[in-house]
C-alpha cells in the first residue's frame, strides 16, 4: 500500500525521519518495502505569479505572458492554455527543468516569440489528471518557491499483511504509529450537515441474504455537480496510487484509502424507484460493468440490484448503466459489509479482483459501513456541492460488542520465553487500544480456533480478559495475544538464547544415498543440475519413461502411472510432470552447446511422477546422466578423446562398486526409440540398480537440433535412492600368499556378447578364481572373417597357502571346456 | 711352469683388467669384464688352475697373490662402477629435462548445483544443533498443504501461495515444505528437531527473484519448553554461521498463518553492510527467511496437545541463501545450467 507521508501526518504528530518511521513501521510487522520521494522530478519547477496575459502577436490559439518567479527580470513565456489570467499563481517550469517523463524544458522560439520556460498543467507534473489547463495555485502560495517543497512527498511503500485489513487505510497506519510514538491519534470528520427529505423516504433497501451482506448502509446526497476534485484530492489520491476521476468518484476513493472501508457511488436517477434489493443473481442475469464489459451473472455472485435488475456486482464492481457521470445531481452512497468469502471467490470467478474487493476480502470491522457512509457523504458535498439528505438507511444498525480474548499471562510468558507481569503485559496492550482485565478463575481459553477448535478451561491459572477493538479481527486465540504483547514491546526485547530442551534420538539421513551418489559424479568429471520437473506435452511424447523395473526391494520406486497435467499452467512448455530425466538433461546438453562448449557431462537426481487412476499419485527417484564431447579436458599434452558408451558404463560400475552392489550385467536393448538399437544396453546390478545406458539414436539428435555427433546417456533406479543407507564394508587382510595370473585368449562368433564369454569363464573357474578382466578385443587374420578374439587376464589366489600350478591349470582346463559349450569358443594358441 | 712365471702371470692379469676396467666405458661392459675377470670361468680361475702343478709349500703363497690382486680389481670394478653410474645418472638427468612451465594435465572434476549446496551447508549447520532430515510428498492435497496449516479454503493468505493445480482429484504441487511438518509431527513424538529440504512450485511468474520451481528448507523444534527465545538464539547462531560472525540480524513481526506469533529474520546487508544500498531497498537488512511459534491449530492437525508441546518453525530458499552469500543477482541462473555458471561453485 502507497502511504503518501502528508496524508499520515493529518491523522497522527510524526517527529521521526522517514526512515526512522519506516523503520519503526516494519519492527511493528508493518514492513516498509521502499521510500520514494514525490515530486524528485520536479527541477527547476518553481511558483510563478500571472504578471500579464496577452494575445500571441502571430497566433489565436497561444497567449503570452509574463510571469514573476521571484527573482531576477519577469520571464516571457508562451503559453497555450486557455484558463490563465492575471494575478494567478502557477507552476513555472524553468529552462534547464526536467518533468516527468524526462521530458526537458528549454528556451525556445514559438512562433517568432521567445519562450523563457513553460507553464505547467497538473497532468504534466504528474500531480492531477488534468492535462487542458495550466495548474493554478492558491493565491497565497509564495512567488519563487520551489514546487517540490510545498508539494513533494514520501511515500511509503508499506506491505500489509493479509491478516491486518484494518491497517490497509492510512488512519489504520496512523493507529500503528500513535500505539509506537504514543502520539494521540486523530479521525477523519464524519459529521455531515443534513437538510432536506430524509434519506429513508427517498430511498429503501432490501437485503434479501443477510449472510452474504450483513450490513448494508445508504445514504443520499442531492443537488451535486460533477466535475474534477479539487487539486489537493487529485494529488493525494494519485500520489496513494488512486487515479481521480470525478469529484464524487474520487469522495468514495478517498474513503477507501483513507479508512480502509471501499464505498460504492450510484447515480440515484438509474436506481428505479429508489428501492435497493441486495440478493443473489438469477443466473443468466446479465449486467454491463464499469468496464463496459456485458457480464452473465450466475447464482453464487452477489448483486445490489432495483427493481430492474443488478445495478452492481456487490463489492466487486458497479455496474455502467447507474456510473455518476457528468449529469449526475443525485447520488446513493453505498457502504456495506459483505462476506469476505464470497467476494474473494466472485472476484476471482469474474477475474476482477481491484483494492476494494481486496478490502472487503480480509473482513471488515462492522461499524465502518456507517463511519464510512457518514465520511463519504461528507465528501461528495464538500467537494461536488449538494447537500446531504438526514439520517441513512441502515440493514442492520445494531452493532456487536467488541470481541473478548481470554489469556493467561504465564502461557505469553512461557510461549515467547520472557518474564512479564501481567500488569506489564497489560500496559502493552492498552497501547494498540486492547483493554485486558483479570477474569474469574475458571474462565474458557480458546486456545485454537478455526477448523480445529480447542477451548481449555484456565483452572487455577490466572487469567486476563482483553477486550479487542472491533477493527482488529485478527485477534482470536490466546497465541494472538501473544503476539500482540511482543510485537509491541518489540521483538529485538526477545532474548537470544540457544535451546536447553533435550536432543531428539538420532535418526538415519534419507539423503544419505544421493549424497554420496553425488560425490561420485562429482569426482567422476559430471556436474549436478536441477532441471525443470514440468516440461512441455511434446517431451513426455518423445521420451516415454522406460518401465525398467525398479530395485527388488522397493516396488514403491517403479516408474507406474499415466503423466499429470497441471490444470493451470504458467505455459504449455512446464505444464506436465516427468516421468523421466532424459528430456530434460538433453536440454542441459543442446543449451551449453550453444554456449560453446564442447563436452558437457552431467547429472540430475530427480523425481518421476504419475497417477495410478484417477486418486492415487506416485514419486519415484532416478538417476540420469548425460554425456557428450570430450572425455577428458582438452590439453595439450594429451590427445583428445571422445565420450563413448564404455566412459558410461564405467560410471556405472564406480557407481555399484561405492554402493556395494554386485558388478552390472549388460544385455542388448534394441527398442528404446531414443537410443541407438546397437548401442544400448539394459543393465542390472543385482537388481539394485537396473536402467539403461546407451547412445542417444542419431535420429534424436537430429530431431533436437543438438549439436553433437554422440551424445551417451542413462537412466537409473538404484537402491536406496529414496531414502536408503550406504553398505558398510567388510575388511578383511589381504592374502600373504601371491596370486597367480594367466592369460586367456578366446576365438568366438563375431556377435557374440563379451559377457556370456565372461559368464561362463565365471561359471567354471571354480573357486579359486577371483577377477576376471577383458584386456583385448581382435579381429582379423589370422582369424576368420566372422570371429573375433578376446583375450582375458584371470587371477586365481587362495588366503591359505601359495597355489600350485597343476590347481590354476586344472582350473583354466574347466573353463576351456567350459567356454566350448557355452558360447562355442576355443582357445587361441 | 714355476712359481715366478704364475706371480708375473697374475700381475699381467691385474694391469690387463686394471687398463681395462679404467677404459671402460659404461656399467654393462664392467659386468662383462667382472665376469670375464672374476667370474667361476674367468682368467683369474684359468690362471689358479696352474697352482696344481706347484710344489705344494708354493701354493699358499701364489693363493696370497692371487688374493691381493682379486682385491685390487674388484676394487678397481667398485671405484669404475660408482663413477660410471654417477656419469650414466647425470647424463640421464639432463637428457630427461623438460620445460617445467607448461601447464599440467587437467583433471577433471564436476560441480554439484549450487541449490543442492545451499541445502547441504543449512543441514550442516542445524545439524550442528541436533537437527535430522526428513522428507515428504511433493505432491500433495488441499488438506496439508493448506488447511492442516491452518489456511482454510478461500482465506485471504492463500495469495502468498499461488498453486499450481493437477488434473488428479484434488492434488496440487506443495507450493512450500510446511506440509512436512504435519507428517513429521504425526510420524515422531516430542522432542522434535527436523529439517524437511525439497522441490516446491509456485504459480509465479519467472524473473530475477521468482520462479515456479525451487527448493525450501523448512526447521521444526518441539519439546515442552521450547521458546520464540530459542528461536532467535538458534536463528542468530545460523546466520552468524552462513554469513559470517560479524554480521547483525534482526527479529522482527512476520505473518504466517500457520505460525502464532509470526517471525521475518533479516541479516544485514551483504553488499553494503547495513549502510542502505540498491540491493537491500536502502534499508540496510536482507530478509533471509520466515519463522514462528507453531500455531495450535497445526500442532493439534499434527497429533500434539498445544496445551502440552510448543514450537516453532522455519523456512528458507536455499537459492536466495546462495545468492546473498554468492552475490547472485538472478534466480533464473539456477534453472539455466549453464555450465558456466555452475561451475563456479566448485
Amino acid at each position: 500500500m502507497r502511504v503518501p507521508l502528508s496524508w499520515l501526518r493529518e491523522f497522527v504528530d510524526v517527529d521521526l525521519s522517514p526512515e526512522a518511521l519506516a523503520e519503526r513501521l516494519t519492527l511493528l510487522g508493518m514492513e516498509v518495502r521502499g521510500l520514494e520521494t514525490w515530486g524528485a522530478d520536479w527541477r527547476n519547477v518553481v511558483v510563478g505569479e500571472l504578471l500579464a496575459v496577452e494575445r500571441h502577436p502571430r497566433a489565436d490559439r497561444l497567449s503570452l505572458t509574463r510571469v514573476d518567479v521571484g527573482s531576477g527580470e519577469p520571464l516571457d513565456i508562451v503559453c497555450g492554455a486557455t484558463n490563465i489570467a492575471p494575478g494567478q499563481r502557477v507552476p513555472v517550469a524553468l529552462p534547464g527543468a526536467i518533468l516527468p517523463g524526462d521530458r526537458r524544458i528549454e528556451r525556445t522560439e514559438k512562433m517568432g516569440v521567445v519562450s523563457n520556460g513553460m507553464l505547467c498543467s497538473g497532468d504534466e507534473l504528474g500531480l492531477t489528471t488534468d492535462a487542458d489547463g495550466i495548474l493554478i495555485l492558491s493565491p497565497g502560495t509564495m512567488i519563487g518557491r520551489p514546487l517540490a517543497e510545498l508539494y513533494g512527498d514520501i511515500i511509503l511503500d508499506v506491505d500489509v499483511k493479509p491478516n491486518r485489513g484494518d491497517a490497509l487505510s492510512i488512519v489504520g497506519l496512523a493507529r500503528e504509529v500513535a500505539a509506537v510514538t504514543g502520539a494521540p491519534l486523530r479521525l477523519p470528520l464524519t459529521d455531515v450537515v443534513e437538510s432536506g427529505r430524509d434519506a429513508t423516504q427517498r430511498l429503501q433497501v432490501e437485503v434479501l441474504d443477510p449472510e452474504l451482506c450483513p450490513r448494508f448502509v445508504g445514504r443520499w446526497v442531492s443537488g451535486v455537480r460533477v466535475g474534477p476534485s479539487p487539486d489537493w484530492v487529485q494529488m493525494r489520491l494519485l500520489a496513494a496510487g488512486q487515479r481521480p476521476i470525478s469529484n464524487v468518484v474520487d469522495a468514495s476513493n478517498y474513503v477507501m484509502v483513507e479508512l480502509g472501508k471501499p464505498i460504492h457511488t450510484f447515480d440515484a436517477a438509474a436506481v428505479h424507484e429508489g428501492r435497493i434489493v441486495v440478493r443473489r443473481a438469477l443466473a443468466g442475469e446479465r449486467l454491463e460493468t464499469l468496464d463496459h464489459v456485458e457480464r452473465v451473472l450466475d447464482a453464487e455472485t452477489l448483486v445490489i440490484a432495483d427493481p430492474v435488475g443488478p445495478i452492481a456486482i456487490a463489492g466487486v464492481m458497479g455496474g455502467a448503466g447507474s456510473e455518476v457521470g457528468e449529469g449526475t445531481t443525485e447520488v446513493i452512497v453505498e457502504s456495506a459489509i459483505f462476506d469476505p468469502v464470497n467476494i474473494r471467490r466472485t472476484a476471482f470467478r469474474y477475474a476482477l479482483r481491484s483494492d476494494a474487493s481486496l478490502r472487503f476480502e480480509k473482513g471488515l470491522d462492522f461499524r465502518l459501513a456507517r463511519i464510512g457512509a457518514d465520511r463519504a457523504a461528507r465528501l461528495v458535498s464538500e467537494w461536488a456541492g449538494g447537500t446531504v439528505a438526514p439520517g441513512a438507511v441502515d440493514s442492520a444498525p445494531f452493532e456487536p460488542p467488541p470481541a473478548r480474548v481470554a489469556y493467561r499471562p504465564a502461557r505469553i510468558d512461557r510461549l515467547i520465553g520472557i518474564e512479564l507481569r501481567a500488569d506489564e503485559q497489560r500496559d502493552l496492550l492498552a497501547r494498540v487500544g486492547i483493554e485486558a482485565q483479570p477474569a474469574p478463575s475458571g474462565t474458557r481459553i480458546v486456545v485454537a480456533a478455526g477448523s480445529r477448535p480447542l477451548i481449555v478451561d484456565s483452572g487455577d491459572a490466572e487469567t486476563w480478559l482483553a477486550t479487542v477493538p472491533t477493527w482488529r479481527r485478527d485477534l482470536v486465540v490466546e497465541a494472538d495475544i501473544a503476539e500482540e504483547v511482543i510485537r509491541i514491546r518489540g521483538y529485538e526485547t526477545v532474548p537470544s538464547i540457544l535451546p536447553r530442551t533435550s536432543m531428539p534420538p538420532h535418526r538415519h539421513d534419507p539423503l544419505e544415498v544421493r549424497d554420496a551418489i553425488r560425490e561420485i559424479l562429482v569426482g567422476a568429471g559430471l556436474s549436478e543440475v536441477v532441471t525443470s520437473a514440468l516440461v512441455s506435452p511434446a517431451m513426455i511424447e518423445l521420451f516415454a519413461a522406460p518401465d525398467d523395473g525398479a530395485p527388488a526391494a522397493e516396488p514403491d520406486q517403479r516408474a507406474a502411472g499415466r503423466p499429470i497435467s497441471v490444470t493451470n499452467p504458467l505455459s504449455s512448455q512446464h505444464s506436465v510432470l516427468r516421468q523421466g530425466l532424459l528430456g530434460s538433461l538433453l536440454e542441459v546438453v543442446s543449451t551449453n552447446l550453444r554456449h560453446g562448449r564442447d563436452d558437457v557431462a552431467v547429472y540430475e537426481i530427480g523425481k518421476g511422477y504419475g497417477a495410478i487412476d484417477g486418486q492415487t499419485t506416485h514419486e519415484w527417484w532416478r538417476l540420469g546422466f548425460a554425456l557428450t564431447g570430450s572425455a577428458e579436458p582438452t590439453a595439450w599434452n594429451r590427445p583428445a578423446r571422445p565420450y563413448d558408451l564404455d566412459d558410461a558404463k564405467g560410471v556405472v560400475e564406480l557407481l555399484c562398486r561405492r554402493l556395494g552392489l554386485s558388478a552390472p550385467t549388460y544385455t542388448p536393448l534394441l527398442d528404446d526409440p531414443s537410443l541407438h538399437p546397437g548401442r544400448t544396453a539394459r543393465v542390472d546390478a543385482g537388481g539394485n540398480l537396473v536402467g539403461r545406458v546407451g547412445e542417444l539414436h542419431p535420429g534424436r539428435i537430429e530431431r533436437l537440433d543438438l549439436r553433437a555427433d554422440r551424445i551417451i546417456v542413462a537412466e537409473l533406479a538404484i537402491a536406496g535412492l529414496a531414502s536408503g543407507r550406504l553398505p558398510v564394508p567388510h575388511g578383511s587382510t589381504p592374502s600373504r600368499y601371491p596370486a597367480v595370473d594367466r592369460d586367456l585368449a578366446v576365438v568366438v562368433a563375431g556377435g557374440m556378447a563379451a559377457g556370456a564369454v565372461a559368464d561362463s569363464i565365471r561359471r567354471h573357474g571354480g573357486e579359486l578364481l577371483r577377477s576376471v578382466e577383458l584386456f583385448d578385443v581382435y579381429r582379423g587374420r589370422p582369424l576368420d572373417e566372422t570371429a573375433k578374439s578376446l583375450a582375458w587376464r584371470l587371477t586365481f589366489a587362495t588366503e591359505d597357502r601359495t597355489l600350485a600350478d597343476g590347481e590354476v591349470d586344472q582350473a583354466m582346463g574347466a573353463i576351456a571346456a567350459g567356454l566350448a559349450t557355452d558360447v562355442g569358443g576355443r582357445l587361441r594358441a | 711352469m714355476d712359481l715366478s712365471d704364475l706371480t708375473r702371470e697374475l700381475e699381467t692379469l691385474r694391469d690387463e683388467a686394471l687398463a681395462a676396467i679404467q677404459a671402460s666405458a659404461d656399467v654393462a661392459s664392467l659386468e662383462t669384464l667382472n665376469v670375464d675377470v672374476l667370474g667361476k670361468k674367468g682368467r683369474l680361475t684359468g690362471v689358479l688352475r696352474g697352482i696344481g702343478g706347484l710344489p705344494p709349500d708354493d701354493r699358499p703363497r701364489v693363493g696370497g697373490v692371487a688374493n691381493v690382486v682379486r682385491s685390487a680389481i674388484e676394487a678397481a670394478l667398485e671405484e669404475r662402477g660408482v663413477a660410471l653410474r654417477g656419469a650414466a645418472l647425470t647424463d640421464r638427468l639432463a637428457a630427461e629435462t623438460s620445460d617445467v612451465t607448461t601447464p599440467g594435465r587437467p583433471v577433471k572434476r564436476g560441480t554439484l548445483h549450487p541449490s543442492i549446496q545451499g541445502m547441504r551447508e543449512i543441514a550442516e549447520i542445524f545439524g550442528q544443533f541436533g537437527f535430522v532430515s526428513y522428507e515428504s510428498p511433493e505432491i500433495e492435497d488441499d488438506l496439508t498443504n493448506f488447511q492442516m496449516l491452518n489456511i482454510p479454503p478461500d482465506h485471504p493468505a492463500r495469495d502468498l501461495w499461488d498453486t499450481l493445480y493437477l488434473d488428479v482429484e484434488g492434488r496440487l504441487l506443495r507450493t512450500h515444505t510446511s506440509p512436512g511438518q504435519i507428517r513429521v509431527m504425526q510420524s515422531t513424538t516430542p522432542p522434535i528437531r527436523a529439517l524437511l529440504p525439497g522441490r516446491c512450485f509456485r504459480y509465479e511468474s519467472i524473473d530475477a527473484s521468482h520462479a515456479s520451481e525451487f527448493f525450501q528448507v523448512e526447521g521444526l523444534m518441539i519439546d515442552e519448553g521450547t521458546t520464540m527465545a530459542d528461536l532467535k538464539g538458534l536463528l542468530d547462531q545460523f546466520a552468524k554461521a552462513m554469513f559470517g560472525a560479524d554480521k547483525r540480524t534482526r527479529f522482527r513481526p512476520g505473518y504466517y498463518p500457520f505460525t502464532e506469533p509470526s517471525v521475518a529474520f533479516d541479516v544485514e546487508c551483504l553488499v553494503c553492510g547495513g549502510s542502505g544500498c540498491p540491493a537491500c531497498g536502502r534499508s540496510g537488512w536482507m530478509t533471509i527467511l520466515g519463522a514462528g511459534m507453531i500455531h495450535p491449530v497445526v500442532l493439534q492437525y499434527g497429533g500434539l496437545d498445544p496445551e502440552r508441546y510448543q514450537g516453532f518453525a522455519f523456512g528458507m530458499g536455499p537459492e536466495r541463501i546462495m545468492m546473498l552469500k554468492h552475490g547472485i543477482t538472478d534466480l533464473r541462473l539456477f534453472l539455466d545450467n549453464d555450465l558456466r555458471f555452475l561451475e563456479q561453485f566448485r
